[in-house]
């Protein structure tokens, strides 16, 4: 692969342009190099590399994220995981050996909560996100497809100019998410479009593909959702130039809720005891009844009369019947 | 500093001073103060500008496209069009789309404008970002959803049906009943000499003459006329049967029964026992005399 790229530049290839190329699902080697030489004609000059690395612990739909990154990005690299013990500066050095001026380092941890550092490599700024709601390009829901390697278009939110730091993100968003034009590994056409969102403080990314002239899209690409903590004026260090206020670190909200729920299982159980003391108690006996004029009339009042003897039995009225019959047939 | 001041002797120094004011006094901690250096975001942002043209960038930053469904239902749009409710999965997911949707459409034509195209034409064939066979797999997910789908609205729908077709059943049944009900209090009433009359027996049919269809009358009435009155004597519930004689005078004499054509017909269509055989005999048998004289002969 690399010699065929010190060849781009030749006249020899300015004939190829209208080549047809033809792509097996594995991509042939010799389909690669054609389409190579074929897009000569402008040169690539926004050199703008992205390193797309992470460190140890990530789980699979991490590592499914940063491999679908690196399909969209063609202008992207990869480098082995980082040991979780080197310290964060370390990154700026593997930067500079790839040669990369943008990265993308994903942080896992506790196996659960995932951060995303982004930044522009040797002075720049960078921020931390806690990345949440992560969906892959593997699910079967996205049924989207794009040119891999193609250019994206990139959509934000007019709320991204309204704050400065939303301003300073939208920056280097452009700058790592967008491919350059005419770089070797981009495919001339643009097909997708990749829309940033602010949305109950978080950052929504999305990535459609474009069916119809007529804008009818269908989303394709991976999905997520960037939650901001800290932007620093340094790459991966430096002072803070911006805290987001209404950031809560994961470990602090499952704290959260796990103490609500401890809460209310102390609420229920004082609310027995309370109950249970309640019935224990001494009751006093009430001398004066309070209730007692309630039913009392202004009309005179019935004699009270004791009854000694029991009542006498009434009549059953079934027998009623039968002195009559008896009756009926003594007159007979 | 904190702990310096909970020491006795500070804190005795400080009222003393006059710091402390009398009453209770309670340790809050001072809120936290959040960064948010303004200019030095600045600064860094103007560093941080690279001066692109909008051809290698392809960035735009626009509010959601209209809202045609909500339109279109007559609903007035949300007031907070810019804040978008974060749990309202569908709404939220609406307003990205359009976002993307509003992009696009002021994004083509300047595309246009720079010779970048968007079309891909039929003969480019390249790596896409998803396999053939993954796409495969998309559609194939996608059909069995439909089939599912349809399944259960058949399902519902024959259910529907046998539903009805129960009800329509249960009532002819239920119809029939009362009909042979009336019929039989009708024989019985009969049967015990309470009423003379055989209307019951016309009653049918009056009553049939009336529901059924006006032209078919004509046709019906005849054939059937005859063969139901013999059936319905032999087998219907109408008058006495078990304790009358068959062979009466009356019903010698009776020739009513009698089809000459039948009677005297040879049997049509090739005869029906000479089929295979062909042999005499098959139409006309001689008489008895005729017979023993055969016989004696043989």
């Amino acid at each position: 692969m690399s010699a065929f790229k010190r060849k781009r530049g030749g006249q020899a290839h300015v004939g190829k342009k209208a080549k047809k190329v033809k792509f097996v699902a594995d991509g042939g080697e010799a389909a690669v190099e054609a389409e190579q030489e074929k897009r000569n004609e402008g040169k690539w000059t926004n050199k703008e590399r992205v390193l797309i690395f992470s460190s140890r612990g990530i789980n699979f739909r991490t590592r499914h994220l940063m491999q679908d990154l690196r399909t969209m990005m063609p202008h992207s690299k990869a480098d082995t995981k980082m040991d979780r013990k080197d310290k964060l500066f370390v990154v700026n050095e593997v930067c500079e050996i790839k040669n990369c001026n943008k990265c993308l380092f994903f942080e896992a941890k506790k196996k659960q909560d995932l951060y995303m550092w982004i930044s522009n490599s040797p002075h720049g700024p960078s921020a931390k996100f806690l990345v949440q709601n992560i969906h892959t390009l593997a699910e079967l829901k996205m049924t989207g497809n794009c040119l891999k390697g193609s250019r994206p278009l990139l959509s934000f939110d007019p709320k991204f100019d309204k704050e400065p730091h939303y301003a300073l993100l939208k920056e280097l968003f452009t700058q790592t998410f967008s491919t350059p034009r005419y770089h070797p590994k981009s495919q001339p056409f643009v097909d997708h479009v990749f829309t940033f969102t602010i949305a109950d403080n978080r950052i929504w990314f999305r990535n459609y593909q474009i069916i119809e002239e007529d804008a009818s899209l269908v989303e394709v690409g991976p999905r997520f959702v960037l939650n901001l903590i800290k932007v620093f004026q340094g790459s991966f260090g430096g002072p803070t130039l911006y805290e987001n206020p209404d950031f809560q670190s994961p470990n602090m909200h499952r704290r959260e809720i796990r103490l609500a729920a401890a809460a209310r299982v102390r609420e229920k159980q004082m609310v027995k005891e309370m109950q249970k003391m309640k019935r224990t108690e001494a009751k006093e006996d009430l001398a004066r009844d309070v209730t007692a004029d309630v039913f009392l009339t202004p009309a005179d009042e019935k004699p009270v009369h004791i009854q000694t003897e029991a009542p006498e039995p009434k009549m059953v009225k079934k027998n009623k019947h039968k002195a009559f019959k008896r009756q009926r047939m003594k007159m007979w | 500093m904190i702990e310096k001041l909970l020491k006795k002797k500070n804190l005795q120094e400080a009222f003393s001073k006059g710091l402390l004011k009398p009453g209770m006094n309670v340790l809050v901690d001072k809120p936290k103060k959040l960064v948010n250096n303004v200019e030095g975001m600045k600064q860094c942002l103007a560093g941080l500008r690279k001066d692109l043209p909008w051809v290698e960038r392809l960035d735009l930053t626009n509010p959601p496209a209209e809202d045609v469904i909500f339109k279109a239902e007559g609903k007035a749009p949300t007031a907070s069009k810019g804040d978008v409710n974060a749990d309202d999965d569908f709404q939220r997911e609406m307003f990205f789309y359009r976002q993307a949707q509003a992009t696009v459409l002021e994004a083509l034509p300047l595309l246009n404008k720079h010779g970048i195209s968007t079309k891909r034409p039929d003969d480019y064939f390249a790596e896409m970002a998803k396999s053939d066979q993954h796409m495969q797999k998309i559609r194939k997910k996608l059909i069995s959803k439909q089939l599912i789908l349809e399944k259960s609205e058949k399902a519902k729908k024959l259910r529907e049906q046998r539903k009805f077709g129960k009800k329509v059943q249960v009532e002819v049944i239920q119809k029939r009943q009362k009909e042979k009900k009336a019929m039989m209090t009708a024989v019985k009433k009969y049967q015990k000499g309470m009423t003379d009359k055989l209307d019951f027996l016309e009653g049918d049919k009056k009553t049939s003459k009336d529901s059924s269809q006006g032209p078919k009358k004509a046709v019906t009435k005849k054939g059937s006329n005859a063969k139901r009155k013999y059936k319905d004597q032999k087998f219907g519930f109408g008058g006495k049967k078990s304790g009358k004689k068959w062979n009466t005078k009356e019903s010698y004499n009776d020739v009513s029964g009698f089809r000459a054509k039948v009677a005297h017909a040879k049997s049509g269509k090739g005869g029906k026992k000479g089929k295979g055989g062909g042999g005499g005999k098959q139409n006309k048998r001689p008489g008895k005399s005729v017979r023993k004289k055969m016989k004696s002969r043989s």
